[in-house]
């Protein structure tokens, strides 16, 4: 039902998005993940009509949407990365303005009112003044606000970033409960892999502006299943035995981290004992090896040589 | 929808309590501070931005009007004996002579008063000039009548006519206050002459200069207080402008904004919205400090319809400032604009708008410059207002207003920026 097709955007000379193609279909939720200035916020923006593409079209119901974007705004709610809240009013008065915005009034917007206020948690503090609310319920009043006019589908961009665990579990739990009762088609941007695993039917993944990759979860991590990732552990590096594995013809990929060397080899070859001979070569003392099933962080490692969070 | 915005502006600026007892306190207590620190100054001979030229123009001769005079009582039948000794007092109680002297050439007065004496053809140039504060005209047989009027107790004092320049400030006050004086003088010395107390007894009051001022004619003479009142209230409501501007920016900072168009709101309600704001905030905040001055200070407003009329056209051109700083601030992604506004333009245009001081009293140009300010030409008709000119004599600084708001709403609209630019 919404569809990007070859969607782009340069500020100046930098692309920030590239020939992104991208489809949701009517009650999923889908991921789009990327590391920080992959170009996910702008993605957003573009298909949320607040910023017009430098080139492609986004297009809802089979019509696009850059020039008339009025019938798209009216079935989505977008929960922008940013607390986009007014910090000297309550939390009920932000959701009236909002609500009028939206054109909701009288009962109809009480109603609402009362009941998103549930559905986030905050019925207790509805007449409390946003400035004193914690970091998550500021992200969940962010989410509540694009809820009041029932859209169709919800875009929210990071809204976990920067909260506890507890505010982020119930923000997830939100998200998915909303999917299953009211068929909510959720697309939620994260540069977090574990949130992306738990809630999303579909993924894509970006990275400096370029999809790098789209599918259902297995589908995506079945790019590795050809492969499987080592991780070694030890208290110190010795470049010897670094140089030797990047030598050795087997090994696809070596990434060299602070604690941790992870090692990309073919799924056939076993490995396990030849790292302990190099590394007793080296002279260098292990704390463990493991053997490990792949996740959507080594698909990105994979795919891009770096870590998703650095 | 414009309701909505500007409501929620109201909301967020009632949270801020700071904010409205800067915006309403400062005023009031600034108007207290100036009136009585500089009040003193303003109207006293030390200030040497106050510069007064007077053009003083004889219809008559003193000279020959004294000897009619003399003459006139030798008919009635007065004992030349008489008449001679009454001659000396009489050449002393001369008015016209007395009024260029001891009045206009006082020491005091000449501090900042230059008099010049001018031939009645040249008064159509003078009416033109705009340096000059007042024209004096003493009409043909002043001397006459004053002298019948101070010797003989016949009819009533004669007037001299007394034009002013209504663009100054200041300088009327003055000139006011020195013929009032020489009014009583005149009375006085003829108090004193049918009680037979000597003229040369008579001195000019030195003290004159000082205090509240008063006008010969029948409007209103203007105090520090109220020009102080009209001076601070002008300048602080151009504080709305920036405190609007600066809550619009917030919501662009913060994607609200981002919602706002994203509920299908038209970026012109939300620009119309910031206008009204201004507006209507504008227009309340002059309400509330005039009507403290008058409730304080005593400030009165003889002309209502004036000066709703001023009030309103002022908040017009403050809520076309509001929404020119938020269209900048909006383009160019930067507070920078209403921050140059509040910090420095502010003070600037207060000072050539003679907010601080009548500065426009000493040259014509500043004044035309100060009128070219809302907060100036708003003082400027304030003033008149006060001292009783009608609506018809502000219709030009309230035009300049309208037009000025105008201006301002346009080019904000044209710099205010589209849809995908707002980044
Ligand atoms: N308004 C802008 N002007 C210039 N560059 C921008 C602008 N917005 C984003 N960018 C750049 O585009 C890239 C993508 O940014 P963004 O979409 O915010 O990434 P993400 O949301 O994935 O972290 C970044 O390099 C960022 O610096
Ligand atoms: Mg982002």
């Amino acid at each position: 039902m919404l569809e990007l097709v070859d969607l782009s955007k340069k500020f100046k000379q930098m692309d920030a998005v590239k020939n992104l193609n991208m489809f949701i279909e009517k009650g999923e939720i889908i991921g789009l993940l990327g590391p920080n200035g992959a170009g996910k916020s702008t993605a957003i923006s573009m298909l949320s009509s607040l910023i017009e593409p430098t080139k492609g079209d986004v297009r809802f119901q089979n019509k696009s949407m850059i020039k008339h974007p009025a019938p798209l705004r009216k079935v989505i709610g977008v929960v922008p990365q940013e607390i986009a809240l007014y910090e000297d009013l309550t939390a009920e008065e932000n959701m009236r303005f909002f609500g009028r915005i939206y054109r909701l009034r009288g009962t109809q917007l009480k109603k609402k009112i009362d009941e998103v206020l549930e559905q986030i948690g905050l019925t207790d503090r509805r007449k409390d003044i946003v400035k004193t609310f914690s970091g998550g319920m500021k992200r969940r009043l962010n989410i509540g606000v694009a809820m009041l006019h029932d859209p169709e589908i919800i875009i929210m961009d990071e809204p976990t970033v920067g909260i506890d665990p507890q505010s982020r579990n119930y923000i997830l739990e939100t998200v998915k409960r909303l999917n299953k009762e009211k068929q909510m088609t959720v697309l939620y941007t994260s540069h977090y892999m574990e949130e992306v695993e738990f809630l999303c039917d579909r993924i894509y993944i970006m990275d400096k502006g370029n999809l790098i990759a789209s599918g259902t979860k297995d589908e995506i991590k079945r790019i590795l299943s050809a492969e499987k990732t080592i991780s070694i552990q030890a208290e110190r590096w010795n470049d010897e035995f670094i140089e030797e594995l990047k030598q050795n013809p087997t090994v696809n990929r070596v990434t060299v981290g602070e604690k941790e060397i992870t090692v990309i080899i073919p799924k056939e070859v076993n490995m396990f004992s030849a790292i302990i001979r190099m590394a007793e070569n080296a002279d260098m003392e292990l704390h463990s090896v493991d053997v490990q099933t792949p996740t959507l962080e080594d698909v990105f490692l994979h795919l891009t040589g770096r870590a998703l969070r650095d | 929808m414009i309701g909505q915005i500007v409501k929620k502006q109201a909301l967020i600026l009632l949270r801020n309590p700071i904010q409205i007892l800067l915006l309403v306190g400062l005023p009031i207590i600034l108007i207290a501070i100036l009136s009585t620190a500089l009040g003193g100054m303003m109207m006293g001979g030390g200030s040497p931005n106050i510069h007064v030229k007077v053009a003083l123009v004889e219809h008559g001769d003193e000279e020959e009007e004294i000897q009619r005079f003399l003459g006139e009582l030798e008919d009635e039948g007065m004992p030349r004996e008489a008449i001679k000794e009454m001659e000396t007092g009489i050449e002393q109680m001369a008015p016209v002579s007395m009024l260029k002297d001891e009045v206009f050439g006082s020491e005091e007065a000449r501090e900042f008063v230059e008099l010049h004496e001018v031939e009645a053809t040249e008064l159509t140039e003078i009416w033109d000039d705009n340096s000059y504060t007042a024209v004096v005209e003493v009409p043909e047989n002043f001397t006459y009548e004053s002298l019948e009027y101070l010797v003989l107790n016949h009819n009533s004092q004669p007037v001299l006519e007394v034009s002013q320049n209504d663009e100054q400030q200041i300088g009327p006050m003055i000139v006011n206050e020195i013929l009032t004086q020489f009014q009583e003088q005149l009375t006085l010395g003829a108090f004193l002459q049918k009680n037979g107390i000597e003229q040369g007894a008579i001195q000019v009051d030195e003290g004159i200069f000082t205090g509240e001022a008063l006008t010969l004619d029948q409007e209103n003479p203007i105090g520090s207080q109220e020009y102080y009142a009209v001076g601070m209230t002008v300048m602080n409501v151009l504080f709305i402008a920036s405190t609007i501007g600066t809550i619009a920016f917030m919501e662009k900072k913060i994607h609200v904004f981002d919602r706002i168009i994203l509920g299908n709101v038209s970026r012109w309600e939300y620009f119309i919205g910031v206008l009204l704001s201004g507006t209507l905030f504008s227009f309340i905040h002059l309400l509330i400090v005039y009507g403290f001055s008058w409730i304080v200070y005593g400030v009165k407003w003889p002309n209502l319809l004036s000066f709703f009329t001023v009030t309103a056209s002022l908040a017009i051109a403050i809520g076309g400032i509001a929404v020119l700083l938020t269209a900048i601030s909006y383009r160019f992604n930067s507070e920078m604009i209403t921050n140059f506004f509040s910090g420095i333009v502010v003070t600037l245009m207060a000072v050539l708008g003679g907010s601080f001081f009548p500065i426009g009293d000493s040259s014509a140009f500043i004044q035309m410059l100060g009128n070219l300010t809302p907060n100036g030409a708003g003082m400027s008709s304030y003033l008149m207002i006060l001292r009783g000119d009608d609506i018809g004599e502000i219709s030009h600084h309230v035009l300049f207003l309208v037009l000025f708001a105008a201006t301002s709403i346009i080019i904000a609209a044209i710099s205010f920026p589209k849809r995908g630019r707002a980044v």
